[in-house]
């Protein structure tokens, strides 16, 4: 038997539609009631275009920010490398040799790429600026995170739709427990951009995907018809049990288990029918040494998206597990909600001690499953 | 701890489809980066690149309809699979752990380029497969790999990131098996960024050389069937080599240049090294990340003298033969490394001829060398600071 070192969550910093801060502002935006979702203010939508967003308020990011950070910054990257410093200084953390980052994101820095090749197809190669072209790797959020806060060991950005969060969180579970870091900046980010937001509009993958009415985030309802995009960014410190405690962090939660896995199934969909042989939800579990049964609840992934919501509660019902709740409302669909999940998942433990699933499935198959507890 | 071995190996590369093709091509030192057709070069300082032969793609066996890049990534990841001879029920909990950087932007490209135009394009589903993530999808679904599964985007070091990552589940005791490599085609938009950057050498690139000036581009794909060394033995497969260790680390210090000092490379290699139980000593053959940028080749040397001193191990660049494939040259650089140590043979560095003597090592120019190696060492860096180190033996 494998020996496996105690991960467990110090702290978290968010950036989202609901507000922005460490834990306690990720707790007063789980809390909220007011509507976060709301037609598009960003850039003007082409008719017949989806019309619904939940957008971060940018006067309140560049409080977030020094001047510096804000002249060469991109938006997404501004976005976490506010999340992560507030992350950091919500657990009392420094960089160095021991410090990671997992970051998940469902189109990265999208508006970089297309301005750079704006600018060929407006003046040729002259067009081209050498300033944005790093930009147009997805793991440029992570490099200047990196340097926000030193964070010097492995330095791992994951690409996945619906649940790059998920799998972001539980990719530094592993780090940690496999001995790479001792501590994990892990979660999501990604940004509102008019071509993504007009393709996928384009592609019928919002709501209203197939013209129901009305539009609008209403996962596992019966009118569901299609996820409203969100943007931000999201992530947690994890840290090794026992380093956590040497230096007298305040323990929030622990990840009791986590797994990923996947469903091969073609990309883009998501049939009811298919079942789990990885067992993804059953290895978490089992790693937890939890039951169905003694979960105190479960936060889902579903988006809205029909199919997707349909597939997650078959797959969560046959693991045991009824009444996901969704956190998309609140949020939009992003690459930071799952790691808001997760958060939810670790302020909800910590609370009434009774052990959170998050669960997350994508379309085309990827799954993960984590179960956190509060730290005994 | 458990050890991982190699069962399967699968490569595309500038020279062809296929292992031994890949293989014959770094043996006789044959440099593939010719003028570049699959884009526009017109206007760039640089018209270069090591592409997939044309006559190459239609034979790989999949659709045409498929992006480039998947295309290069089904072919290579069914090699491996092949020569692993897995069963069904092995494939069923696989892990699948794909480096990608550029997806299907290729066509993407198209697509942008048309819109913008205010042409009607018919090549919306383009759109579908413009992520990184697109490359993952597809082969789960197509190879039935239904374990843990990632897309690792780590630029330039995403292809041996994915290695080290697939490895470290095999460890974990997740699965017993991971499909794992990087695929990368070439596209416009990596294109035209390295020359805006003014690091693309305009002719083939000269690794170590001091008179170097750049990289080329390049594109392929391969992939390695990782195992856990006792599943490969139990089911009577044959091992190909073993995957010693991994160093995994990030500089903090640069979007895209290296730390001054290689601070990031020698913990990298430091880690891999203490990861795999060999000293310095015991390596015998790096094969450099070696872009053939002046700053890349000048960083590495210095990080290289500070890990095994000057002049103590064979140090050879494939990005001088191949290109520089970017989320797939760490899995290229990686299969290169495991058939060095299988044939006895170090492949050379290309276009070598004036060497840089501020790279104190032997490069092997020209010509590939003759020489048993008992464990080797395979570099990728990227922008962003990340710097991965595989130590391979055999």
């Amino acid at each position: 038997m494998r020996v496996r070192r105690r991960v467990v969550v110090t702290g978290m910093g968010s950036v989202s539609a609901a507000g922005c801060g460490g834990s306690s502002a990720v707790a007063a935006a789980l809390a909220r009631s007011a509507e976060t979702i709301a037609p598009l203010k960003a850039f003007a939508l082409p008719a017949g275009s989806s019309r619904l967003a939940a957008e971060v308020d940018d006067g309140e990011l560049m409080t977030l920010l020094d001047a510096d950070a804000v002249r060469r910054l991109s938006r997404i990257c501004r976005m976490a490398v506010a999340a992560c410093r507030l992350a950091a200084a919500d657990a009392g953390i420094e960089g160095g040799a021991r410090l990671g980052l997992a970051v998940g994101s469902e189109y990265g820095d999208f508006r970089s790429g297309a301005e750079f090749f704006n600018g060929f197809l407006r003046r040729g190669p002259a067009g081209l600026s050498p300033m944005i072209f790093p930009n147009t790797v997805m793991n440029s959020m992570a490099a200047v995170v990196a340097i926000a806060t030193g964070a010097k060991a492995p330095s791992v950005t994951l690409n996945q739709a619906t649940i790059a969060g998920d799998l972001a969180v539980a990719r530094a579970v592993a780090l940690i427990a496999g001995g790479r870091a001792d501590a994990v900046l892990a979660g999501g980010v990604d940004e509102i951009f008019l071509d993504v937001y007009g393709g996928l509009s384009a592609l019928g993958a919002l709501s209203p995907m197939a013209g129901g009415i009305p539009e609008g985030c209403r996962p596992y309802a019966s009118d569901h018809n299609g996820p409203v995009l969100g943007e931000g960014a999201t992530f947690l410190v994890l840290e090794e049990f026992e380093a956590a405690r040497a230096r007298g962090a305040t323990i929030l939660a622990e990840i009791l288990g986590s797994a990923w896995g996947s469903i091969p199934v073609a990309p883009h969909t998501a049939p009811v029918s298919r079942r789990d042989a990885y067992r993804t939800v059953g290895k978490a579990l089992d790693q937890a040494g939890v039951e169905p049964g003694e979960l105190g609840r479960c936060y889902g992934s579903g988006n809205g998206d029909p199919a997707l919501d349909d597939w997650e509660l078959r797959l969560l019902e046959a693991d045991g597990i009824r009444d996901p709740v969704s956190l998309a409302p609140l949020f939009g669909q992003h690459g930071g909600l799952g790691a808001l999940r997760a958060a939810a998942g670790s302020l909800a433990a910590r609370v009434d001690g009774t052990p959170t699933l998050v669960h997350g499935i994508a379309r085309g198959g990827c799954r993960a499953a984590m179960v956190i507890g509060r730290a005994a | 701890m458990t050890r991982v071995v190699v069962s399967g190996l699968g490569v595309v590369s500038p020279y062809g489809a296929g292992t031994k093709t890949f293989w014959a091509g770094l043996a006789t030192g044959e440099c593939a980066i010719r003028p570049l057709t699959v884009i526009d070069t017109e206007g760039f300082r640089s018209r270069i690149a090591a592409e997939v032969p044309a006559d190459v793609l239609p034979a790989l066996g999949a659709s045409y309809r498929r992006s480039r890049a998947d295309r290069l990534a089904l072919a290579a990841a069914r090699e491996a699979l092949a020569e692993a001879d897995l069963a069904p029920r092995d494939r069923a909990e696989m892990g699948l752990f794909v480096g990608a950087v550029g997806g299907g932007m290729l066509e993407g490209e198209a697509w942008y380029g048309e819109a913008r135009r205010g042409r009607p394009s018919p090549r919306l589903r383009a759109l579908r497969s413009i992520l990184p993530v697109s490359h993952a999808e597809t082969l789960a679904w197509r190879l039935r790999l239904g374990g843990p599964r990632e897309t690792v985007v780590m630029a330039c070091a995403s292809g041996a990131a994915s290695i080290a990552l697939g490895a470290d589940v095999i460890r974990s005791g997740a699965t017993p098996l991971v499909l794992a490599g990087g695929v990368d085609a070439i596209t416009r938009i990596c294109f035209m960024g390295f020359n805006a950057l003014k690091l693309l050498d305009p002719g083939p690139c000269r690794p170590f050389d001091r008179g170097r000036r750049g990289m080329s581009i390049g594109e392929g794909a391969a992939f390695l069937v990782l195992e856990d060394a006792d599943h490969c033995r139990a089911r009577g497969a044959r091992a190909l080599g073993e995957l010693l260790g991994a160093g995994m680390t990030t500089d903090a210090h640069h979007v895209t240049a290296p730390h001054p000092e290689g601070e990031g490379m020698v913990r990298a290699m430091a880690d891999a090294l203490a990861a795999s139980g060999r000293a310095p000593a015991d390596i015998g053959y790096v094969n450099a990340h070696g872009t053939g940028t002046p700053q890349n080749d000048r960083v590495e040397a210095l990080a290289l003298v500070r890990v095994f001193g000057e002049g103590r191990v064979l140090v050879s660049s494939t990005k001088s033969l191949v290109g520089h494939t970017m989320a797939a040259a760490g899995s290229l650089e990686a299969a290169a490394t495991l058939l060095a140590l299988q044939h006895g043979l170090i492949p050379p560095t290309a276009n070598l001829h004036d060497p840089d003597p501020d790279v104190p090592f032997d490069c092997i120019p020209g010509t590939a060398r003759p020489v048993e190696v008992g464990a080797a060492v395979s570099n990728s860096f990227g922008f962003g600071g990340q710097n991965v180190s595989l130590v391979f033996g055999r």
